[in-house]
């Protein structure tokens, strides 16, 4: 959001930045000097009549030689650049309005008169231009003004089908209906809202557009049915060249020449444009796995041996290059996952919760680099074991479940079809005996009447009931980790709990360990027996969760759990609040990343940073200089076990 | 009329309001008969999970969606949507990441909502209620992007309160924000709500938020509202086994609120029943395929898959739409 925000300054500037940019532009501002300039400087010796040399060649005086006046075709070229640009430009401009008064006409009319416009554009726009040109080449008259109007009308359709859609895309947003709460007309908002939020499109095709309609009016000019001597163009050029073309090529190319390089100066700088303001600054580094680089003193592992580890992580770290060199949301994140044990993450937006659980399942994107000194799952380094062999054990042995039920299926197959496909692919298993299983999952996980909802696809599917499916997925093999990454955050809170039953069920029926990633800190409460809460890439707190009622220690854990209203909330009181905003991960402060928003922070604090270290019982550690001893004064029983 | 703060604030009410989008067989009736009236300088809240209709409630209320029946009163006039100057009822909406323009300084785009008037100036007016929500006048300048996401929803709420309503209505104003700014932006509610007495409907899925700003509350399940009370009373002694259920899941000091317990299996069957569809909802009591004290559960109450209970919901406490309001008191003890 930010940066499509931003993109509307620095993105011109980083247009040009780009060497296809640059090339673009310089050449398009050539190209229009020339148009604005050639006629002063030139235009006499481009129609100084020389009787003595008629339809030469290209010589020492006349460059590209002269037409069967006399006159040096190397001027005319130059000077007919005006006339090119000029009606061209003129066009693409009556194209552009034309285009812009109908694609907005719906936003502005009412309903019907609007629905009526629309209907009138898509019948336009389903006539080939050239056919539409020839058109109204025909009503106007042969002649430039017949052929401006003629492009111009010809490109208006497409033009204004494109603004439609983007109108429409932008009326949609909520801003566009605040506006309208607001009392805000119709004309104000197209005017204020809508427009300038469409315009950086517009912009773009309105360039390439003007290629378009040069190459177009060339063509009108050089059928005799644009410009009419003695004013001349490109295509008129050409035309008149074309009948000597055998005996003097260059007089008929040199005008082909200038209709090419403008016409790709337009559409490059177009295209170029289109480019810069489309894409993210994010530069693009190469994927590298790298353990060596870990400068960084060893982060302490737990002390808390758990036997039949399936999932040992130490020091991971996720990096992304930023704009401003690389920034790293995950820096150093540590824990253990014992054999059916259920392990909660939570934080808030942009703590690093999801992206650690992206990097346990390897599905950190290059430019995202993902390091560690170890990532172990069940006793295989990850980061080192070659792709193949990776696949087939994360494939058949782990689970991942999604925040977004409907975006984790293909909308195309049937679920059962997708449940099915994964294990033929990694436990070899036939057609039929892949469906039976998925069948049975789909069971597992009950869904009701799994036979005949597994021919069923995703759009069928209730929230609740994808996201059962997804966790069946997840269950097609053996796992020994089910990752599931903020899982019921889409859902109703009564299909949250149905969900979060499954869950816990089918981890106590098959010993399935569990990484819960949730901004709800009761979620997790509820759930995990373990809880690592996250701030700025980093544990601040690895805590049992049923001390998380009582015997949280670190400030920022306190504050969360303040900070849930519940059913008990005390109406009297103001709610608990968290002060400040959290850490920009570009811009960390030295020391611990809480301290500013900390109402226990001193000068140590704002300039060390505390390490995670065990805490007075085993399984509790604690990153902070001053943890909490005393008991919260909001006792919140939500762990079961 | 207006106070310092030009506040009048009063009555809104829906008669029989219903809402369909579509038509023919893809008709779908999101919003059907809702009765809900909004007292004069209370907070009604609505809960109930995403598509019972909530936000289509409050987007007719505002003149976004349009009527297909009934009527929306203020003061018992009829609303009328006139397509300029400022409205009586305004609305914030849930992300404010989408509901500023992108391209306007987060001033003008509250300037906009500002009604001409030659009482005070616009960047008067506009300073006013930047400090009113707690955010600084010097600001106003800066674009949405420049914001956090608590402090674009307090914008938002300035935006609103800059056409002096009569109504606020709040879609899910803290659902996309982290739970450490939630506090920040629910407390501004409750401090702007007393202090200019403000009427509003605050729609939530969240019942503990809903609880904190509310002094009724309404529950609405698949575009009819089942269960209307004052907000202690309903959430102490609730009425509709919906609201039962939406109570269990909340979270609460000292209350499990997931149990894995082997539950009886025709409970455990409603338990995990998928919400309906609202394009063909089920006959009779809309709830009772899932219902824990219905057909499902107990055969004998065909009644409620074939007689609607919506009509009679007068008669129970807190307008339950339940044939078995009453009765739904010992089943809770099963479903726990």
């Amino acid at each position: 959001m930010a940066t499509r925000t931003k993109s509307g300054r620095h993105g011109w500037a980083a247009v040009i930045r780009t060497p296809l940019g640059l090339s673009a532009g310089l050449l398009l501002l050539l190209v229009l000097l020339l148009a604005v300039f050639a006629p002063v400087l030139w235009s006499h010796q481009a129609s100084a009549i020389d009787t003595d040399h008629l339809l030469e060649g290209p010589s020492a005086s006349h460059w590209l030689g002269t037409d069967n006046l006399g006159r040096d075709i190397f001027y005319r070229v130059l000077v007919a650049t005006r006339q090119s640009i000029a009606l061209a430009l003129l066009a693409t401009a009556i194209a552009v309005v034309t285009g812009l008064l109908l694609g907005t006409a719906p936003a502005v009319l009412g309903r019907r008169a609007g629905r009526l416009v629309t209907a009138v554009v898509n019948v336009a726009v389903a006539f080939p231009g050239l056919l539409l040109a020839l058109f109204f080449a025909v009503i106007f008259g042969v002649g430039a003004k017949g052929a401006v109007l003629a492009i111009g009308f010809a490109g208006a359709p497409a033009f204004a089908r494109l603004t439609q859609t983007l109108v429409a895309g932008v009326a949609a947003r909520d801003f566009v209906a605040a506006a309208r709460i607001a009392g805000a007309g119709r004309i104000r908002l197209l005017v204020r809202h809508i427009l300038p939020n469409i315009s950086e499109p517009l912009v773009v095709n309105a360039t390439i557009g003007a290629g378009g309609a040069l190459l177009a009016f060339a063509g009108l000019s050089f059928l005799g049915l644009g410009v009419q001597p003695p004013a001349y163009d490109w295509g008129r050029l050409m035309g008149e060249s074309l009948n000597s073309i055998y005996v003097h090529p260059a007089a008929a190319l040199a005008p082909g020449v200038a209709v090419v390089i403008s016409g790709l100066a337009f559409n490059l700088f177009g295209e170029a444009v289109a480019k810069g303001l489309g894409v993210e600054s994010i530069g693009v580094t190469r994927y590298r796995r790298c353990s060596e680089d870990s400068a960084q003193p060893e982060a302490p592992t737990s002390q808390y041996v758990v036997e039949d580890v399936v999932l040992s992580v130490r020091d991971l770290r996720v990096t992304f290059l930023g704009p401003d060199g690389p920034i790293t949301p995950v820096r150093g994140v540590s824990f253990t996952i014992g054999h059916g044990e259920a392990v909660g993450v939570v934080g808030e937006s942009g703590s690093g919760k999801s992206l650690t659980a992206l990097a346990v399942a390897q599905l950190i994107e290059p430019p995202g680099q993902v390091s560690a000194e170890r990532l172990d799952y069940l006793r295989e380094p990850l980061l080192d074991t070659p792709d193949a062999d990776r696949r087939q054990l994360l494939g058949t042995s782990f689970a991942m479940v999604f925040q977004d039920p409907t975006t984790s299926f293909n909308p195309t197959k049937r679920i059962g079809a997708q449940l099915a496909e994964g294990a033929r692919e990694h436990q070899g298993l036939t057609r039929q005996q892949a469906t039976t299983r998925a069948i049975d999952r789909l069971r597992a996980v009950r869904v009701p009447a799994a036979e005949r909802r597994a021919g069923q696809y995703p759009h069928e599917f209730s929230g609740g009931m994808r996201q059962r499916a997804m966790i069946g997925m997840g269950l097609m093999g053996e796992p020994a980790l089910i990752v599931a990454d903020e899982p019921t955050t889409a859902l109703d809170v009564t299909v949250q709990r149905q969900v979060l039953r499954l869950l816990e069920s089918i981890r106590t029926e098959d010993g399935v360990a569990l990484l819960l990633i949730s901004h709800d800190i009761t979620v997790i409460g509820q759930v995990c027996d373990r809880v690592l809460v996250m701030y700025a890439g980093r544990i601040v707190e690895d805590l049992p969760a049923t001390a998380l009622a009582t015997g949280a220690r670190h400030p920022y854990t306190r504050a969360l759990l303040a900070a849930v209203p519940d059913l008990d909330t005390d109406l009297e009181q103001p709610l608990a609040v968290i002060p400040g905003r959290p850490v920009d991960p570009g811009r960390l402060p030295s020391g611990c990343a809480f301290a500013a928003r900390c109402e226990f922070a001193d000068d140590r604090c704002r300039t060390e940073d505390p390490e995670l270290e065990t805490q007075l019982d085993e399984g509790h550690r604690v990153a902070c200089w001053h943890p909490q001893v005393v008991e919260l004064g909001w006792p919140i029983r939500m762990g079961q076990r | 009329m207006a106070d310092t703060n030009g506040t009048a604030m009063s009555e809104l009410t829906f008669e029989q309001v219903t809402v369909r989008f579509g038509t023919g067989s893809r008709a779908l009736t999101a919003v059907d008969s809702v009765d809900l009236t909004v007292p004069s300088g209370q907070v009604v809240g609505l809960v109930g999970e995403s598509g019972s209709g909530k936000s289509t409630l409050a987007r007719a209320a505002v003149g976004l969606t349009e009527l297909a029946g009934g009527q929306i009163l203020l003061d018992g006039v009829p609303l009328q949507h006139r397509s300029r100057g400022p409205r009586p009822l305004q609305l914030v909406f849930q992300d404010p990441y989408s509901s500023l323009d992108p391209r306007m300084t987060i001033g003008n785009s509250i300037a906009e909502a500002v009604p001409r008037s030659a009482d005070y100036s616009r960047a008067g007016e506009v300073a006013r209620l930047l400090e009113l929500v707690d955010l600084d006048p010097e600001r106003a300048s800066a674009y949405p992007a420049a914001l956090s996401g608590g402090q674009r929803q307090r914008v938002a709420l300035a935006r609103a309160l800059a056409g002096r309503p009569e109504v606020i209505l709040a879609d899910e104003i803290t659902s996309a924000l982290d739970v450490s700014v939630q506090g920040t932006v629910l407390n501004l509610v409750r401090d702007l709500q007393r202090q200019l007495h403000l009427s509003m409907l605050f729609i939530s899925h969240n019942l503990a938020v809903v609880r904190y700003v509310s002094d009724y509350i309404a529950v609405m399940y698949l575009g009819r509202i089942v269960e209307f009370g004052p907000a202690a009373e309903l959430l102490g002694d609730p009425q509709h086994p919906y609201t039962r259920e939406l109570l269990a899941a909340a979270p609460r000091r000292g209350a499990l609120a997931l149990d894995v317990e082997e539950l009886d299996p025709a409970l455990r069957a409603v338990a995990d029943a998928e919400p309906a569809d609202p394009h063909h909802p089920p006959p009779g009591c809309r709830f009772h395929p899932r219902c824990p004290i219905g057909p499902l559960v107990r055969p004998d109450r065909e009644l409620c898959q074939t007689v609607d209970p919506t009509p009679d919901a007068g008669r129970h406490r807190h307008h339950t739409a339940c044939h078995y309001a009453a009765a739904a008191l010992q089943a809770v003890d099963l479903v726990q």
